[in-house]
């Protein structure tokens, strides 16, 4: 089997990122993925989907440790015959704890480098840049058992980066931080691309996570990839230019109230903010024009995006079939979410 | 810790060449041994007191042999008989001092990592689970051999170079390989079994009670019903087992041991037997959580 490639103008090969076709996985009777077919590019990639989707067993897959009908290619290899080589150039930061106990951050890093074929010396250099990256350079001596969950998710971090992975699977990893090392978690992810030039696969539950660092998502549910694609292309295949944002100088209601007239459907959602949906047929020049009318200044006007949150509980709630799963509503513990195995 | 600061320290991709995947059980190996060499009670110790035992054991071997104390014991230039009996008998100690240092360097070795969730640090990398069993084995190995192995084949190197003449060292030469075969075995029984049971359970201190609780009272158990009824039987306790393999290598008959006449061949197979299950088990276990490990259960 061969990954699909794709031609760049110069008639180089590339292959992509992750690339899937018709993969299947059983648990017995139980179907876990289901003939997924997906190209996957991007720099930050979101992988969202309720328990029980999917996720898990696609990256197991992925990294080569299960067996599966189909093919699945990670940068252009094999994952059923070439995991070993998958696995040297892919960096997993897992959810759970998953330490040596007794042992300080730099040599767990170094353990981690040389388990990856690493030289030892060049093992150990690199723990100390991951640990720097990760910001633990005053306390990457001190054994982990006694750092905190922030901490920890930096050690983590480090020790997916620390043989160079051209992929960084994150699972969960802002999961039980305060928000400001959240907000540090997420700018180390940020950076990660362009300072290490790695792209990133991020499982979360997080919406708000994905909406603020991720440039490509992909949703599974029930065993299928309902949606593979840019951030943009999944919020915008919701947005049309008849849904608006309408921002004015004041009196957001005044001009609410004039488009009503006109023909317009109004949300004020502050004194300055409107969301509008245009009759048929009518243009932003309907906005201009009604408020040019009323003596309103328009500050700014732009297409109506969905948030993620809401484009991922469209894309679960037109995928649900009949009589099919309530949609994804509880984001962090989901007992309501679809069942199935991970 | 900083404050979101990001620190390169002139980051640049690695290019050179990655250790061979076949190789990285010497990762492992390495690992252990440096794990159990950090602290004083899980290694050293037990290490300390088998040179302790060894020095001891020469220092008699020698005062034996020497004319003084022949004359003194009125022996006339025989050697006396307890100094081809020190060799078997040194088993005794090193046996229990290999068992408790298994308890700490073992024992611990896939229970720990079951209870940490390490599985998922060793097999989201390019990680077979033969090279961490493997790897797991010889560390084990290479530690617990300096207490069994080592130390026998020390007692014997010195018999050796305590040996009258020369038709006393080429007689004597048999012994060096028959030190060896015992220090197989006893390192083969202190490392297979109780890293067995470490993966039986997934907590270190359950595993620790179920070796103590197999080698001295199960052991004990099987050697008294051995007694009383068939040899076979006694042949599951370890230890007597591995004495009988010693005793008969030094072809040793002791008058306290004629009721328990286990066949070298019964007690060879047994100590076979139980290390390749309990090998067998470490296998399946680590086979299993390489499979739900990384990214969650399935």
């Amino acid at each position: 089997m061969t990954a699909r490639i794709e031609r760049t103008e110069t008639g180089a090969s590339v292959p992509h990122l992750i690339d899937l076709a018709g993969l299947t996985k059983r648990y017995g009777a139980i179907t876990a993925l289901d003939r997924v077919t997906a190209a996957v590019d991007g720099k930050i990639i979101g992988l969202l989907g309720p328990n029980g989707a999917g996720k898990s067993t696609l990256l197991k897959c992925l990294l080569g440790l299960l067996p599966y009908d189909g093919a699945a290619h990670v940068l252009g290899l094999e994952a059923a015959r070439d995991g070993a080589e998958i696995r040297d150039r892919v960096g997993y930061m897992p959810e759970q704890e998953a330490f040596l106990s007794g042992m300080s951050a730099v040599e767990l890093c170094t353990y981690a480098g040389e388990l990856s074929g690493l030289p030892h010396t060049e093992a150990m250099q690199r723990a100390h840049a991951a640990l720097y990256y990760a910001g633990l350079e005053e306390k990457r001596y001190q054994p982990i058992d006694g750092y905190s969950t922030g901490m920890k998710q930096r050690v983590k971090l480090a020790q997916a980066l620390v043989h160079d992975p051209e992929i960084l699977f994150l699972d969960e990893p802002t999961n039980g931080l305060d928000p400001q090392s959240r907000e540090e978690m997420l700018q180390l992810i940020v950076d990660l691309p362009d300072r290490r030039g790695c792209a990133i696969v991020l499982s979360t539950h997080l919406l708000p996570d994905v909406e603020r660092v991720c440039d490509h998502a992909v949703i599974m549910h029930r065993g299928a990839v309902r949606f593979a694609g840019t951030i943009d292309d999944l919020r915008g295949t919701r947005g049309r230019d008849s849904e608006l944002v309408v921002t004015v100088k004041a009196d957001a209601a005044r001009l609410g109230e004039a488009l009503t007239a006109a023909g317009a459907t109004c949300a004020v959602s502050s004194p300055v903010v409107l969301h509008v949906d245009l009759p048929a047929n009518a243009t932003s020049r309907l906005v201009f024009a009604t408020a040019r009318a009323a003596g309103l200044q328009v500050r700014e006007l732009g297409v109506r995006r969905e948030s993620v949150e809401a484009a991922f509980l469209r894309v679960l709630g037109e995928t649900g079939g009949p009589g099919g799963d309530p949609p994804y509503r509880a984001l962090p513990g989901e007992p309501g979410a679809a069942g199935g195995p991970r | 810790m900083s404050t979101g600061q990001i620190h390169d320290l002139g980051y640049k991709r690695y290019a050179g060449s990655r250790r061979s995947v076949a190789t990285r059980w010497r990762v492992i190996m390495r690992h252990q041994i440096a794990m159990a060499w950090k602290t004083w009670w899980r290694f050293k110790a037990w290490l300390i007191l088998a040179v302790l035992a060894t020095g001891i054991t020469i220092a008699l071997l020698y005062a034996f042999s020497t004319s003084v104390f022949r004359i003194f014991a009125g022996l006339a230039g025989e050697r006396p008989q307890f100094v081809a009996v020190l060799l078997p008998l040194s088993l005794f100690w090193y046996c229990n001092i290999a068992f408790f240092a298994s308890l700490f360097v073992a024992v611990p070795a896939v229970a720990g990592d079951l209870q940490s969730g390490a599985f998922t640090f060793y097999f989201a990398r390019s990680l077979r689970p033969r090279d961490y069993v493997i790897g797991k084995l010889a560390g084990i190995a290479a530690m617990l051999s300096l207490i069994i192995l080592a130390g026998p084949l020390a007692l014997a190197i010195a018999r050796l170079g305590l040996s009258d003449n020369l038709d006393q060292v080429i007689a004597l030469l048999p012994t060096l390989p028959r030190a060896l075969a015992i220090g197989a075995l006893g390192t083969l029984i202190y490392t297979a079994v109780p890293l067995g049971f470490s993966a039986v359970v997934a907590r270190r201190g359950h595993a620790i009670a179920l070796w103590v609780g197999y080698y001295v009272v199960f052991g004990a158990m099987v050697n008294a019903l051995g007694r009383a009824s068939s040899p076979l039987v006694a042949s599951l306790d370890l230890a007597e087992s591995l004495r009988t393999v010693a005793l008969e290598l030094y072809d040793l008959h002791m008058a306290g041991r004629r009721d328990l006449d286990i066949p070298v061949s019964a007690a060879v197979i047994s100590i076979l037997g139980q290390a390749a299950i309990a090998i067998g088990l470490v296998v399946w276990r680590v086979r299993r959580a390489q499979q739900t490990g990384v990214g969650g259960a399935s």
